[in-house]
């Protein structure tokens, strides 16, 4: 089994949000509540659940593009938390982020060619020349014309857009891509284009990567192996095969069964109405899922799940799977 | 299922949908035709841009009139044509017997009205109840929605609802006059999928509860399977194959549809390989002649670019009809193209 090249330990961040009128109030989001898990060697890691679980947040803690309050990250042996400025520099070259919306991250004034050259300046990496040849290689590998680089972002539709979001990812040659919601503002025939070109570029370059998505359906393609979030929490880690055909977890039971299949003979789990759904900024007591969860015992409402690891690869939150 | 005896509640004819770009007039969407009966779902399915929502928006008379238009064809809505209705005979019909429910329910519903009085507005204006009677019926409605107690929530605002919650509101907002017809816009692709699958049942239930007939527009196959009884497949502003549910996911005829399904990463099994559909959707104003399809399908022939393919049954299975040369000839060109 290929070594971890990222190990995440309690990895910790609460927001405090002011909101309300007239009365405003502050109240605290508990984003991440101690997250642990390991990312191995070239392999693509899913962070799966539902809006505010906290899988984004978790994404950009890695690159410390938000500060966590407390735990560890270690890439390859060196702790990126203490990592003084200049170290940070260079782990961020080998630590790259793709986002949902490029077109948010692309400046709009500048031409795709400076967007792909520059940080390769910055970093010092190439002459200009070079660089600008390696731009174009970058955007012959992620299957753009040649012409791209003098042309602005605005010219470009959504999927061609993603795909420049993934070549200026890949300009440092980083070892781990952090992709979050890389395939979710596109449709279905471009979104499979660009899961394609993902899978290319991890068998090519042997990247490892940070899969967040709530699509189950793109992760058990994409990914290896995956943790399910609920409300800041890991509920459920695992191999991706195991987790699909016995997730442990009634909460990732139900993320799968409530997922659509383009099959009409499999239909999908009618679920109860409920009403508010709970949210992390007053999670309940106990299990956070006990409120939705169909097997909730008494424990379940007062105190949350010791962690348990089933074996090498399995782990899982549960009263139902305690020791 | 339906028992498709009746004369249906709504039948499409030929609807062109114009749109003024770059100016000219462009059809957004082009020979549209399908019927729905009572009682029964029809999903419209496609990627943005294929003129799905252009249809409802075009049946709810509500095409931005600086820009758009309905430039041909009819839609009869229990016998009536509603083209060239004007907008006070258009107003009588909408949100009393068809009404709509959009994407984000948000951006539809007031935010300094309160909820129990947006869902008894339509009450008090089509049905003319007075107060009282209005908000006695909007309180049933929103229990029928399941808002867990209806009664303390009926005064707050859409603010202080989630996301399902809102949506469930804008079910109960449209289902206040009981339509016959009820267009739904992407109704749960803003929601998490636990909530889009309790909105899901929930509309299953109300439709048949009421006997009415739903379009539910989507781009998820993975929904349409859940929720329909037919299914139309749209690309590039026309419909390339419609079919009922289980023909159409047991056979896919059409090459667009075919791949579709095959690039879509499923949830329920292991997948080997992935399809993907090369290049993109041809622009409005540039729309090639021949099959629409053309430049990206795999089985391209010479007769795909030069002609308009059309919209016909297969032999074996009349409500299946499939627009495309090779697929689907026409029964005078069947033996010629049969090999294909």
């Amino acid at each position: 089994m290929p070594e971890p090249v990222l190990t995440i330990t309690g990895l910790r961040k609460f927001f405090t949000v002011t909101r309300g009128f007239p009365r405003a109030r502050t109240v605290t989001v508990r984003a991440l509540d101690g997250i642990s898990f390991q990312v191995r060697d070239g392999e693509a890691f899913g962070l799966v659940g539902e809006s505010g679980c906290g899988k984004s947040t978790a994404g950009r803690a890695v690159l410390r593009l938000v500060e966590p309050d407390s735990g560890e990250i270690v890439f390859k042996g060196e702790n990126v938390i203490t990592a003084s400025k200049a170290r940070l520099r260079e782990l961020r070259r080998k630590l790259q982020i793709i986002f949902q919306d490029p077109y948010a991250s692309l400046n709009p004034r500048r031409r795709i060619g400076k967007a792909l050259i520059e940080p390769m300046r910055v970093h010092g990496m190439a002459d200009r020349a070079e660089c600008e040849e390696r731009a174009r290689a970058l955007l012959a590998e992620v299957g753009l014309p040649d012409n791209a680089m003098m042309r602005y972002p605005h010219e470009f539709s959504g999927g061609q857009r993603q795909r420049i979001g993934i070549a200026r990812s890949l300009t440092l040659e980083p070892e781990l891509l952090v992709a979050d919601e890389p395939v979710s503002a596109l449709d279905v025939s471009i979104q499979s284009q660009i899961l394609l070109l993902l899978q290319r570029l991890q068998e090519r370059r042997k990247l490892a990567f940070i899969f967040i998505s709530h699509d189950l359906g793109v992760v058990r393609y994409f990914c290896q192996s995956m943790a399910v979030m609920y409300l800041g929490r890991i509920v459920e880690t695992g191999p991706i095969p195991d987790i699909f055909r016995e997730p442990l977890h009634p909460y990732t039971r139900m993320l799968r069964d409530a997922s659509p299949v383009p099959d009409p003979q499999v239909k999908v789990a009618m679920l109860r109405i409920e009403g508010e759904v709970p949210s992390a900024v007053n999670p309940p007591s106990g299990c956070h899922f006990h409120t939705r969860c169909p097997h909730v015992m008494p424990i379940c409402r007062e105190v949350y799940p010791e962690w348990r690891q089933m074996d090498d690869e399995r782990g899982v939150a549960c009263h139902l799977h305690a020791n | 299922m339906t028992t498709a005896t009746d004369a249906p509640i709504l039948a499409v004819e030929n609807l062109v949908t114009a749109f003024r770009t770059g100016g000219g007039w462009h059809p957004a969407v082009r020979d549209v035709s399908f019927a729905v009966q009572r009682n029964e779902t029809l999903a419209i399915v496609g990627e943005s841009g294929c003129g799905k929502s252009v249809t409802a928006l075009s049946i709810m008379g509500l095409v931005p009139p600086a820009n758009g238009r309905v430039a041909g064809g009819h839609i009869r809505f229990a016998g009536r044509d509603l083209v060239g209705l004007d907008e006070e005979e258009m107003r009588k019909i909408r949100g009393d017997r068809i009404s709509m429910i959009f994407q984000e329910p948000m951006t539809s519903l007031n935010p300094v009205l309160t909820i129990g009085f947006q869902i008894a507005e339509a009450l008090h204006y089509h049905r003319d109840m007075g107060r009282g009677e209005a908000n006695a019926a909007a309180l049933e409605l929103l229990d029928q929605v399941k808002i867990p107690s209806a009664r303390q929530r009926f005064a707050d605002y859409p603010h202080q609802f989630s996301g399902g919650m809102r949506q469930r509101v804008m079910i109960a907002m449209a289902l206040a006059c009981r339509p016959e017809l009820l267009l739904a816009d992407e109704p749960t692709t803003a929601l998490d999928v636990t909530i889009q699958a309790q909105v899901l049942s929930l509309l299953a239930e109300l439709k048949a509860a009421y006997g009415m007939a739903m379009i539910f527009i989507t781009h998820n196959l993975g929904v349409v399977a859940s929720i329909a009884d037919r299914v139309a497949v749209m690309y590039a502003g026309e419909i390339v194959e419609i079919a009922p549910v289980n023909e159409l996911f047991a056979r896919p005829t059409h090459p667009y549809t075919e791949l579709l399904l095959r690039s879509i990463p499923r949830v329920d099994r292991d997948t080997g390989g992935l399809s993907a559909i090369t290049g993109q959707v041809p622009a409005i104003g540039a729309m090639p002649s021949g099959c629409r399809f053309a430049a990206r399908c795999p089985l391209r022939e010479p007769i795909c670019t030069a002609r308009d393919p059309l919209l016909v049954p297969l032999a074996d299975a009349p409500d299946h009809r499939v627009r495309c040369w090779l697929r689907a000839p026409p029964s005078e060109m069947a033996s010629e193209a049969g090999h294909a």
